[in-house]
């Protein structure tokens, strides 16, 4: 029996405003995002805390920089720093992927707040702030630029991109590289944050050390990663190296922002990666996994993408887009050897679109049509093109995906419409469904039609059940956590 | 299938610092340098991939369009194809496998074009289009097809385009698949579904 009934007068709001496009190399121009999803008639929000009560209530939204600074400095201050001395240099090694949260305001104050820590904790006054980047090179350049790292670093913030030169680093299954610009320091912190994000690539396993097996790592471990460990192997990569000699002698220790499908909950720091990694998996299986489950029993939509990310990195509810084009799989759970959307299984249709193999799963069939709005380039997406029916709103946005080298090939399989009205209205000719999915980027709540609204409260709180007595103990168990340690 | 060439690279001599950075990354040996010169660009070899756009410390790089966009496509009908199978499965892969997201290549056409005659990721990728999208991805795939086909390149000095063979899970030895078995890592099952493709050629 469900635990609780969700109040419907309360969960259901008003559509909450995304984020404004911003000026980026990898999107449109601000100015051709000429109206959002949100503002569409008949969209409402759900907020998540009053479908799933048991998820903390965030620092962030609203927005609150002072609450950052004081859950970082607190978190901090648990934190051994003895091993960092006056005379060391200290890399802060950062992801591009922290800026696409809220914005990336709560991120930047965070690795400002790691400077000043150390600084007054150790004495060392040599304090780089390095990020790591996905496949857009200049991504963390825009980043630091807009929130003026390089002068808070005192013009030593760098963006760095696995095609910059490399060191290589032994491991216990042999050699891979990192980028050296991310080493080249006495010591590192890490400096991330814990939002699931990419399931479909690491599948939540010892999902804290990923940044060394991507963001901090060259183009050969990148390409190790999606081709050569296997769908569920893949992030043994990440710890590998972080378990090599190399990494352990830099290594200092972790400061992660507290990311849930509500917002910012907090930030953890922690000397040992591995206690970090199980508290970050017990939560994330818990908060992230009821709305991941939550989105799977939708069944039939129409998508909208209206955010400053890649199409695959849109976001609904904390959920990407790419983990949706899976949601009819259990991602989680590790018996399932390839999900809907991964490398691996894009690898796996042959010319025909034919899968190669019949353990390759369809994509999620709940998706009946896909607008994008605003989405950037910067990432091969023409897999969801050719698996959805796609409209692209405007002849601008679509030029960004002609000008990809990425996506050369992405508009021959979508259509553009002149505007969001009329590639709705087609959308739903095609869709045959009234039930809208906004992926903005909004945290708290999920822009969503009225009549997905009330779909999703309805399913919520059986949802939940499904999660905390079945499915969160048999993911903790192939995990080697204890289900015990989630039930405290 | 094809790559499709829509754009070419151009440098601001008045931005460029002569550093030779997009010298030694480019995916397809299209600039020339040398020490205290400008680079310069073959336009045969570039395939306008932006990796020397993306990563000039100047923003010396510009991308600019072609009139026409250019087809890159290597015909794997002009070669063996029993050859074409015997290099991809000696690879790890299955001809049909995709191995470059970007430019949705194929392992049969990387093979194909190692039997034209590629010896090198560079060569390989003129001729395909691999690494050329987000230059990030696919080297892999490209050094173990050169690898079962007996060639195995070594990087030129001071460029950093790639460096080299990383492990596959089917070297990842006993030991280390069950120590971290219990954390989450199926290398047992993974290597078999990989292999399950493979045997599928």
């Amino acid at each position: 029996m469900p635990r609780y009934k969700v109040n419907k007068e309360k969960a259901i709001g008003s559509p909450i405003k995304p984020l404004p496009p911003v000026p980026s190399l990898y999107g449109v121009d601000p100015k051709y995002v000429k109206k959002r999803a949100a503002e569409l008639p008949g969209i409402v929000s759900i907020k998540i805390n009053e479908l799933f009560p048991d998820i903390p209530k965030p620092i962030w939204p609203p927005r609150n920089p002072k609450a950052i600074r004081e859950a970082t400095e607190e978190a901090l201050e648990k934190v051994d720093m003895s091993m960092i001395k006056p005379h060391h240099s200290v890399n802060i090694l950062g992801s591009h992927h922290g800026f696409t949260i809220l914005g990336g305001e709560p991120y930047a104050e965070m690795l400002k707040t790691i400077k000043d820590v150390i600084e007054r904790k150790t004495g060392a006054k040599n304090i780089r702030l390095k990020v790591g980047v996905g496949l857009r090179h200049r991504e963390s350049e825009e980043y630091i630029k807009r929130f003026k790292l390089d002068e808070y670093f005192e013009g030593k913030a760098y963006g760095m991109s696995p095609l910059d030169p490399g060191i290589p680093i032994e491991t216990e299954i042999g050699t891979f590289y990192g980028i050296k610009a991310a080493y080249d320091a006495d010591k590192i912190v890490h400096a991330h944050n814990t939002d699931v994000r990419e399931v479909h690539f690491h599948r939540h396993v010892d999902r804290a050390f990923k940044p060394f097996g991507m963001s901090y790592a060259r183009l050969e471990t990148r390409s190790a990663y999606h081709h050569n460990l296997g769908p569920r192997g893949a992030n043994f990569v990440a710890r590998a190296i972080f378990n090599s000699k190399f990494v352990q002698e830099k290594w200092t220790f972790a400061v992660f922002l507290r990311a849930s499908p509500v917002g910012i909950l907090g930030v953890y720091a922690d000397n040992d990666l591995d206690r970090l990694d199980r508290r970050i998996t017990i939560d994330n299986l818990r908060y992230y996994g009821k709305v991941m489950r939550l989105l799977s029993k939708i069944d039939e939509c129409i998508v909208v993408l209206d955010y400053r990310t890649p199409i695959p990195y849109t976001f609904a509810g904390g959920v990407i887009f790419a983990n949706f084009t899976g949601a009819n799989i259990d991602l989680f759970d590790l018996d399932n050897p390839l999900p809907p959307y991964t490398w691996y299984t894009e690898a796996y249709y042959d010319e025909q679109e034919r899968p190669l193999i019949p353990e390759v799963p369809p994509v999620n069939p709940a998706i009946k049509a896909i607008v994008i709005n605003y989405a950037w380039g910067g990432y091969p997406s023409v897999f969801w093109a050719k698996k959805f029916p796609v409209i692209v709103v405007g002849r601008e946005q679509a030029d960004v995906y002609n000008r990809d080298p990425q996506n050369i090939e992405f508009m021959k399989h979508a259509v553009i419409a002149d505007d969001l009205e009329t590639a709705m209205e087609f959308a739903y000719k095609i869709a045959q469904t009234d039930k809208v999915i906004i992926f903005d980027g909004v945290y708290g709540a999920i822009n969503v039609s009225k009549s997905l609204a009330e779909y999703l409260i309805e399913k919520a709180p059986e949802v939940d059940e499904e999660v905390e007595k079945k499915l969160l103990p048999k993911w903790l168990k192939q995990r080697g956590i204890p289900p015990e340690e989630a039930y405290k | 299938m094809v790559r499709f060439v829509a754009f070419r690279a151009e440098i601001d001599t008045s931005k460029c610092v002569k550093c030779g950075l997009c010298w030694s990354i480019c995916p397809t040996e299209a600039i020339s340098w040398k020490p205290g010169s400008f680079p310069e660009i073959n336009y045969e070899l570039c395939l306008g991939c932006g990796a020397c756009y993306e990563r000039c410390p100047r923003y010396a790089v510009t991308l600019k369009r072609l009139p026409e966009p250019r087809i890159v496509k290597v015909d794997v009908s002009k070669v063996d194809y029993n050859k074409v199978k015997e290099i991809c499965k000696n690879a790890g892969f299955h001809p049909e496998q995709i191995i470059c997201f970007c430019t949705g290549t194929r392992a049969k056409e990387v093979a194909a074009a190692i039997l034209l005659g590629a010896k090198t990721p560079e060569e390989i990728s003129r001729m395909t289009g691999v690494r050329t999208g987000c230059k990030v991805e696919c080297i892999q795939p490209v050094l173990r097809l050169l690898k079962a086909a007996g060639i195995e390149p070594k990087p030129k000095p001071k460029r950093h385009a790639w460096y080299g063979m990383c492990p596959t899970v089917f070297e990842v030895p006993k030991e280390v698949r069950e120590k971290y078995r219990a954390r989450g890592f199926y290398f047992d099952e993974d290597e078999s579904l990989l292999r399950k493709v493979i045997a599928r050629v």
